[in-house]
């Protein structure tokens, strides 16, 4: 029964270490909550195996009460998360490193030291839905410019292939 | 220098199992992340053959394997995922093979209670509030991680005590469960038992563990959980103070 009770602790011990590791390396506010329920995972792990070490059912009793504080530091965390993220729009922990001691060196990655941490830049884009027809009447009640814009890309207004050719025959010449 | 040489399998395997979850952090360029997946897959294989085996049933052992490995597998993936939906997709995956190791220790309510609580409230919670809170798609503080280097070396050596103690210790350090008496016994409800078997009764156990030695928690959990949702309403901010 050695072996069996050893591996299980391992288990937790690896799940406890990569929890740790995700709540320092990540700068998501809401991946580092998730890395925080990782560790939680671990710790209950090797709960549940002492207690059948011990052969009583205080472990499981107190994995229960791990899973009652984890629902709650669920619900505490993300509402904390949310109302950052309305203050500063946005999830990046360094934004909160003013919090600092003052005569603390500061956490942020060296690389964008120089940039604000909260500049928004999008190296990937999630795709998006070609425009299909004219955008509906409900766009002009609030903003008639929308409308403007649609019905420049209609096919009534000449597009870019004039333009292109203008160009190439200006070049030509 | 000796304990070196006695223990360069284990460090070459720890060694392994960082570079693999180092390589898969996100950094600027973005490198293969199946070298790493491979890398870190061997290590933790290499560390887990140096852990004493098992002797159960071949059953058994399999099932362990398979929820040890994806719950591994998983929690690496968890942690160095750009895309944080796909970071709570993995704990979700990762809570399932736990529970799998839970119900490989019968502890089949706790499996059960943490399926219904982790998958089924924690993890909507999580992606309730990426899809408030992350509209954008992705960003730069997705794509960097902060001292990814030194913090694998500091995670590893901590795994690497740990599986370290685990290994120094002998069997003996297991079975101190015979002349054990139940604590906590201080309660009208309590009934001090005789060590019964865990694997037998483990709803009847549990619930006389639960409701008779720890009923004042079970009360105190509850009001936790109380206060808990309060201060959730209160904190999370209102429409009427701007919308998210």
């Amino acid at each position: 029964m050695t072996g069996d009770i050893e591996r299980f602790l391992a288990v937790g011990a690896a799940l406890f270490v990569l929890g740790a590791l995700g709540f320092f390396t990540r700068r998501n506010l809401i991946v580092m909550v998730l890395s925080a329920e990782l560790m939680l995972h671990g710790v209950s792990l090797t709960l549940v195996t002492f207690g059948r070490v011990h052969n009583s059912f205080e472990g499981q009793a107190f994995t229960i009460f791990i899973l009652t504080v984890a629902a709650c530091e669920a619900g505490l965390g993300l509402s904390l998360v949310l109302a950052l993220y309305q203050k500063s729009k946005t999830l990046d922990i360094d934004f909160w490193t003013e919090l600092r001691e003052p005569d603390l060196p500061s956490p942020r990655v060296q690389e964008e030291a120089a940039q604000r941490a909260y500049v928004e830049a999008s190296p990937a884009q999630y795709p998006r839905l070609t425009p299909a027809g004219r955008v509906p009447d409900l766009a002009h009640e609030r903003d008639p410019r929308l409308v403007d814009s649609a019905r420049s890309q209609t096919a009534e207004s000449p597009l870019q292939p004039p333009l292109v050719k203008e160009v190439i025959k200006s070049v030509s010449h | 220098m000796q304990w070196l040489e006695d223990h360069w399998q284990g460090v070459a395997a720890l060694v392994l199992m960082g570079a693999g979850v180092w390589w898969m952090m996100p950094r600027r360029t973005e490198w293969p992340k199946a070298i790493g997946m491979i890398l870190a897959l061997v290590g933790a294989f290499l560390l887990a053959s140096r852990i004493r085996a098992a002797e159960g049933p071949v059953g058994e052992t399999i099932l362990f394997s398979v929820f040890a490995t994806s719950a591994i597998t998983c929690a690496i993936l968890m942690i160095t995922n750009r895309n944080p939906v796909y970071s709570a997709l993995w704990f979700a995956l990762v809570t399932l093979s736990v529970c799998g190791l839970f119900w490989l220790q019968f502890a089949h309510f706790l499996a059960a209670a943490t399926v219904i609580v982790y998958a089924g409230a924690i993890v909507v919670t999580f992606v309730f509030v990426i899809m408030l809170a992350q509209q954008s798609g992705a960003t730069i503080y997705d794509q960097r991680s902060r001292q990814p280097f030194l913090a694998t070396v500091t995670a590893f050596l901590l795994l690497g005590a740990l599986l370290a103690t685990l290994r120094s210790s002998t069997s003996d350090d297991f079975h101190v469960a015979a002349q054990q008496t139940p604590a906590a016994a201080t309660n009208l409800l309590s009934r001090p038992t005789e060590n019964t078997p865990i694997d037998a009764d483990t709803m009847k156990g549990l619930g006389r563990s639960l409701f008779g030695d720890y009923l004042f928690a079970v009360e105190l959990a509850g009001m936790v959980l109380l206060i808990a949702t309060i201060g959730a309403i209160a904190i999370a901010p209102r429409r009427s103070r701007g919308t998210l």
